[in-house]
C-alpha cells in the first residue's frame, strides 16, 4: 500500500513538472527586453555592445540585456518558446526550424552576404574548389555552414568521394585545421580564420561559398510570432535602435568592440574580434541592398536562401512556402 | 471487476512490471501533454514519433549504436585491466596509496566534456579518443570500488589465515580477492553505465560514427524525433551492458548476500 502511494506522489510531481516546464507566452514585464546571440561573443556582436554603450536602447525605452548564445538552433527554439524576445540567428537555420513548426518571424537581417567558406592554411595552396579534390575537410554533423557545403559542392561540381570528411564539433573543427588533422574546415571568414591565424601565427587562407554564387544570407534578428502583432511598437523601437548601433559599428568598428570588450572583457583578444567585425561590415549588404541602412534585406536575396534550404537543407518543398513567410522588413526604421 | 483489480495489484507488485508500469505511465501522460498542449515537434517530440523513428530507422540506429556500444565496451574493458590492478596496489601498498590515490580523486574532478576535444588532437578521428573517453569515466568507480573492497577483509579473518601460515598469495587468492568480489562488481555497474556516457561523450566531440554523431545531427537538423530515438537506443544500451554485468555477477559470486535476497525472500 505505502509503495502504491510513493507511486502517486512520483506522479503527481511529475505532473507537475510537466506542467511547470510547458513553454507558454508569459507577460513580460514592460520594455525589459533580452537579446539571445547566436553564439559565445565575437567580433560580429559588436553593434548590439556599441549601441548599448551609446545608449541606443535606453533611449527608446527598451532595457536591453544581451545574452550569449550556443548556436542559432538553440537561440531560436528559445525565441520560439518565449524566454527570449529577441534572437539573433542564421537565417537557413531558422527556415528549418520555421518549417518544422516554429513560431520566428525575422524582422531584418544584419549579415546578407554570406561568411560562410572554407578555412585553411596558405601553406596547403587550397585556393579554388577544385584544389579540394584529395584533401580532407572538418565538418560538423548537422551544422549550419556543412549544410551550405552541400550547396556549394553541387555548384563547383565536387562529387561526395573527391575529398574526405572528420566530423567534429565547433572546437574540434578547428583543432583539425591547426593540428594537420585535416587541411581545410568549414566555417565562417568572420570568425574561425583569424581565430587559426592569431593562434598559429600562420597566414589562413579561405574559399568563401559566396563567390561561387551561393549565399543564403545569415544572421538577422528574429522574434516570436506574436510579437510582431501584439508588441510591433516594441519591435520598431528595439530595430530603430539596432539600425543606428550598425551604423555606428561601421563608422567606429573600434568602438563596437571597445564596447563589446567592456561588456564581456573575456570575449576575446581586442585585434581578433576587431579584425572579426571589421570582416564582418562589407557582409552588410548584397548588390540587391547596397546604399540601404542595415537591416533591411531583399526578398530576392531571401528567396535564394529558401531555394537552397529546399535543395539542400532539409526543408520540405510542400512546406516552403514564401519568402514573405519568414521575414519583414517593415519595422524597420 | 475484483479479477480486473487483482490483476492491477499483481502487475503493480511483481518487480519486473514495475518499471514498465511506470514508463508506460509517463509515455501516455507525455503523448497527452504533447498533443493537447499542442507543444510544436521541435521543442519536444511526441512518444509516438519517436517510435515511428524508432521503427523506420531502425537498421540506421542499430548500425550506428554497434559503433557506441564497441567504443563503450573497449573503454569499460580499458577500465577493468587498469583499475583492477591499481586498486589493489592501492589498497595493499601505503606509499602506493599516498602518492596515487588523492591524484585519481583530483583527476575525476575534471569535467572530461572539456578535455575531450584534447584527445582528437592527440588520437586523431577513430575509436581511441571514444575509448579513452569512455574509459576515463568509467574507471574511477571500479577503482574506488575494489580498493574498499580489499580494504574491508575482516582482520580476524587474514590474522587467521597468517596464523595458518597461509603466503600472502594465498590469502589474495583465498580471502581478499573473493571478499573483494561483490564490492568490484558494484563498481562494475556503475562504469559499465558511465562507459556508455563516455563513449557519447567522445563521439560528440569528434567522430565520423556512433550514435553521438547521430544526435548531433539531429539536433543540427531540429530532427527531435530521430534524436530521442537516439537516445531511447543508448539507454538501451546502457540497460543492456548494466544486465550482462548483473549475470556476470551471478555467475562469480553466487553466494553473496545480495544474490541470495531471492532464495530468503522466497522462504516468506
Amino acid at each position: 500500500m505505502m509503495n502504491l502511494r510513493c507511486l502517486g506522489i512520483l506522479l503527481l510531481s511529475l505532473l507537475v513538472l510537466l506542467t511547470v516546464a510547458t513553454p507558454s507566452a508569459q507577460a513580460q514585464q514592460r520594455d525589459k527586453v533580452v537579446l539571445l546571440l547566436n553564439w559565445y561573443n565575437y567580433g560580429e556582436h559588436g553593434p548590439f555592445y556599441l549601441g548599448l554603450a551609446r545608449g541606443f536602447y535606453q533611449e527608446e525605452g527598451i532595457d536591453l540585456e544581451i545574452q550569449e548564445g550556443r548556436g542559432s538552433g538553440p537561440t531560436i527554439q528559445v525565441v520560439g518558446a518565449g524566454s527570449a524576445q529577441f534572437g539573433y540567428a542564421d537565417v537557413g537555420t531558422a527556415i528549418r526550424a520555421v518549417t518544422r513548426g516554429a513560431p520566428v518571424h525575422f524582422v531584418g537581417v544584419l549579415v546578407q552576404t554570406s561568411p560562410m567558406g572554407l578555412i585553411g592554411f596558405a601553406e596547403k595552396n587550397i585556393r579554388e574548389p577544385k584544389d579540394l579534390v584529395g584533401k580532407t575537410i572538418a565538418m560538423t554533423p548537422g551544422g549550419a555552414v556543412d549544410t551550405i557545403f552541400q550547396a556549394f559542392a553541387k555548384a563547383t561540381g565536387l562529387k561526395e568521394g573527391d575529398y574526405k570528411v572528420v566530423s567534429g564539433d565547433a572546437t574540434t573543427k578547428r583543432n583539425a585545421v591547426i593540428h594537420g588533422q585535416a587541411d581545410v574546415t568549414t566555417g565562417h571568414i568572420n570568425d574561425q580564420n583569424i581565430f587559426i591565424e592569431d593562434a598559429t601565427g600562420k597566414k589562413v587562407q579561405v574559399i568563401r561559398y559566396a563567390d561561387y554564387g551561393v549565399n543564403p544570407v545569415n544572421n538577422g534578428i528574429l522574434v516570436h510570432k506574436d510579437m510582431l502583432t501584439k508588441r510591433a511598437d516594441l519591435i520598431r523601437r528595439f530595430m530603430r535602435a539596432s539600425t543606428r548601433a550598425a551604423e555606428g559599428a561601421v563608422q567606429s568598428p573600434e568602438e563596437a568592440t571597445d564596447a563589446l570588450l567592456k561588456a564581456n572583457p573575456k570575449a576575446g583578444k581586442r585585434e581578433v574580434l576587431l579584425a572579426g567585425l571589421k570582416a564582418t561590415i562589407p557582409l552588410y549588404h548584397t548588390k540587391h541592398t547596397q546604399g540601404q541602412r542595415p537591416f533591411r534585406v531583399a526578398p530576392a536575396d531571401m528567396q535564394a536562401t529558401l531555394d537552397i534550404m529546399v535543395e539542400y537543407g532539409g526543408v520540405e518543398r510542400a512546406q516552403k512556402g514564401k519568402p514573405e513567410d519568414y521575414y519583414t522588413n517593415e519595422l524597420l526604421p | 471487476m475484483r479479477a480486473l483489480w487483482k490483476w492491477i495489484r499483481w502487475v503493480l507488485e511483481s518487480d519486473a512490471a514495475r518499471p514498465l508500469v511506470l514508463i508506460a505511465v509517463v509515455l501516455v501522460l507525455w503523448q497527452i501533454g504533447v498533443t493537447s498542449l499542442g507543444i510544436p515537434k521541435y521543442l519536444i517530440p511526441a512518444p509516438s514519433a519517436v517510435v515511428d523513428q524508432l521503427i523506420g530507422d531502425w537498421l540506421r540506429l542499430l548500425r550506428e549504436g554497434i559503433v557506441t556500444t564497441y567504443a563503450a565496451l573497449g573503454g569499460f574493458l580499458l577500465s577493468i585491466l587498469v583499475g583492477i590492478p591499481l586498486a589493489i596496489a592501492i589498497a595493499y601498498s601505503r606509499t602506493i596509496e599516498g602518492f596515487l590515490y588523492p591524484i585519481l580523486v583530483f583527476s575525476q574532478s575534471v569535467p572530461k566534456i572539456a578535455i575531450a576535444p584534447l584527445f582528437v588532437v592527440w588520437f586523431g578521428f577513430g575509436a581511441i579518443p571514444k575509448v579513452i573517453a569512455a574509459f576515463l569515466l568509467g574507471f574511477f568507480p571500479v577503482v574506488v570500488a575494489t580498493v574498499t573492497g580489499f580494504k574491508s577483509v575482516e582482520s580476524d579473518m587474514l590474522d587467521l589465515a597468517r596464523a595458518m601460515r597461509a603466503t600472502r598469495l594465498q590469502v589474495f587468492r583465498k580471502i581478499s580477492f573473493p571478499h573483494s568480489m561483490p564490492y568490484i562488481f558494484s563498481g562494475l555497474k556503475v562504469s559499465v553505465t558511465l562507459s556508455v556516457v563516455g563513449a557519447v561523450v567522445g563521439e560528440f566531440v569528434g567522430s565520423n560514427s556512433g550514435l553521438g554523431y547521430l544526435l548531433q545531427m539531429a539536433n543540427g537538423n531540429f530532427d527531435l524525433p530521430l534524436m530521442f530515438a537516439g537516445l531511447v537506443v543508448l539507454a538501451l544500451i546502457g540497460v543492456l551492458l548494466f544486465i550482462l554485468v548483473e549475470v556476470a555477477e551471478r555467475v562469480c559470486v553466487p553466494w553473496h548476500i545480495s544474490q541470495r535476497m531471492d532464495l530468503s525472500t522466497a522462504m516468506y
